[in-house]
């Protein structure tokens, strides 16, 4: 029988296939070729593509190389989202590898956050860690955690050290022995086709009368338009790290299992494929 | 710098004039919500209606420690209103150089992303009626 453990592993473990293609128009002194990689599902872009820019850079001019970003047919890519997020979002149903325009010039302003550095992701990490715990224990558990354990958090990420990173993690997903779980949920469900970044809200992983809600239960109330109806047809995906889980699952089970080392559900919603 | 081609989004609401031409928002009472509660699971479920997003919210703006106090702390901004958004009106407000940095914080604990929008930290963070956000340009809480 699979240990609930063994979904942490698989979790932390899990990667996409992308290649990544330099942009035709920027300007190289000899061919680029494409680089493969495998990417970790739950780190982020700017974190994992050093070797992605050196890469291209050997057959650029110095002048030539500013920020460097990340696109997807056309789509800057948010380096502030994890990398499991954005390719379940965009292109889950999509054949592998994941292709994506590695840019150096013409930074949109408008759709990306800077990112100059290895400080600006663990400054975002954090801020989201520090986010979920707000909404699952009032901040108490991160704030009653020395400065050291933060970084441990930080490192373990940073290194891919999975058991670095949850033994100080396993402490964020306790709750007080007379509480079935946490005081809220940390949670964003995201869709490409709406106007709103994502939908964030308070949502109790218990019910008033003591049942476990489940997902189906935080999608009626939060998004009840992702949930097919009775008699309809299935026009929905509703992915958390590449799989759709049963919306009979607790979300306080998800929420100890299946977040983001930010501590975060990260939901996509994406339309049901026709084979 | 450019300038803001838009209105400047946020009105006053006891009676300072900020920047902008909008007329500052009754009031300013808080409607006695003591906390952000949500709804039970089993409530009547409702599709957000779309005059949400153009709803505001009331935002109150507070200093840390020798940060400027704005003369006006309390704002209506519209829910969509990102922190960005919020950082550069407090910036050009306080008269500050666009190079300077400003740092907001929710619960004195966390800051949000700049895309964050005001509306999502109101629905999650807010209590009696308001959103509390503490500005600083320093980091006060990592």
């Amino acid at each position: 029988m699979t240990d609930d453990k063994d979904v942490l592993r698989d979790v932390w473990f899990g990667r996409i296939p992308t290649c990544f293609t330099l942009y035709q128009d920027e300007i190289t002194e000899r061919e680029a070729e494409p680089y493969y990689l495998l990417l970790p599902r739950i780190s982020y872009l700017t974190l994992v593509t050093d070797k992605v820019k050196k890469h291209f850079q050997k057959v650029m001019r110095q002048e030539d190389v500013t920020e460097i970003w990340f696109e997807y047919e056309g789509t800057p890519l948010k380096w502030h989202f994890p990398i499991g997020l954005l390719f379940d979002l965009h292109a889950s149903n999509t054949a592998l590898p994941w292709n994506i325009t590695v840019h150096f010039k013409n930074f949109p302003e408008k759709d990306l956050l800077h990112c100059t550095s290895k400080d600006v992701i663990e400054a975002h990490f954090m801020a989201c860690v520090k986010e979920a715990d707000a909404l699952k224990h009032k901040s108490q558990v991160i704030n009653e955690m020395q400065k050291k354990d933060h970084k441990q958090l930080w490192m373990g990420l940073q290194n891919d050290k999975f058991d670095q990173f949850w033994a100080i993690n396993r402490k964020l997903m306790e709750y007080p022995p007379e509480d079935s779980g946490f005081r809220y949920i940390p949670f964003r469900i995201y869709q490409v086709t709406t106007e709103r970044p994502f939908i964030q809200k308070l949502f109790r992983p218990v019910a008033t009368n003591g049942q476990l809600n489940t997902l189906g239960d935080l999608l009626k109330e939060v998004y009840p338009a992702a949930i097919t109806p009775e008699d309809g047809e299935k026009k929905n995906q509703v992915m958390v790290h590449g799989i759709e889980p049963m919306l009979e699952t607790p979300v306080q089970w998800l929420s100890e299992h299946m977040s983001y080392p930010d501590n975060f559900l990260h939901i996509s919603i994406i339309p049901q494929p026709t084979d | 710098m450019a300038e803001v081609e838009e209105q400047l989004p946020l009105s006053p609401q006891d009676g300072g004039r900020g920047e902008c031409g909008e007329e500052p928002s009754d009031g300013g009472a808080a409607v006695g919500v003591a906390e952000a509660v949500p709804p039970s699971a089993g409530s009547p479920v409702t599709e957000e209606p779309a005059e949400d997003t153009k709803k505001k919210i009331d935002v109150l703006l507070k200093a840390v420690g020798d940060t400027p106090i704005m003369k006006t702390k309390k704002w209506s901004v519209e829910r969509t209103r990102t922190i960005q958004g919020l950082v550069d009106f407090i910036k050009k407000f306080l008269k500050l150089v666009a190079s300077e940095q400003l740092f907001i914080y929710v619960n004195q604990s966390f800051a949000p992303s700049p895309d964050q929008e005001v509306g999502t930290l109101y629905e999650c963070f807010g209590s009696d009626g308001k959103l509390v956000l503490h500005y600083c340009k320093s980091q006060a809480w990592g």
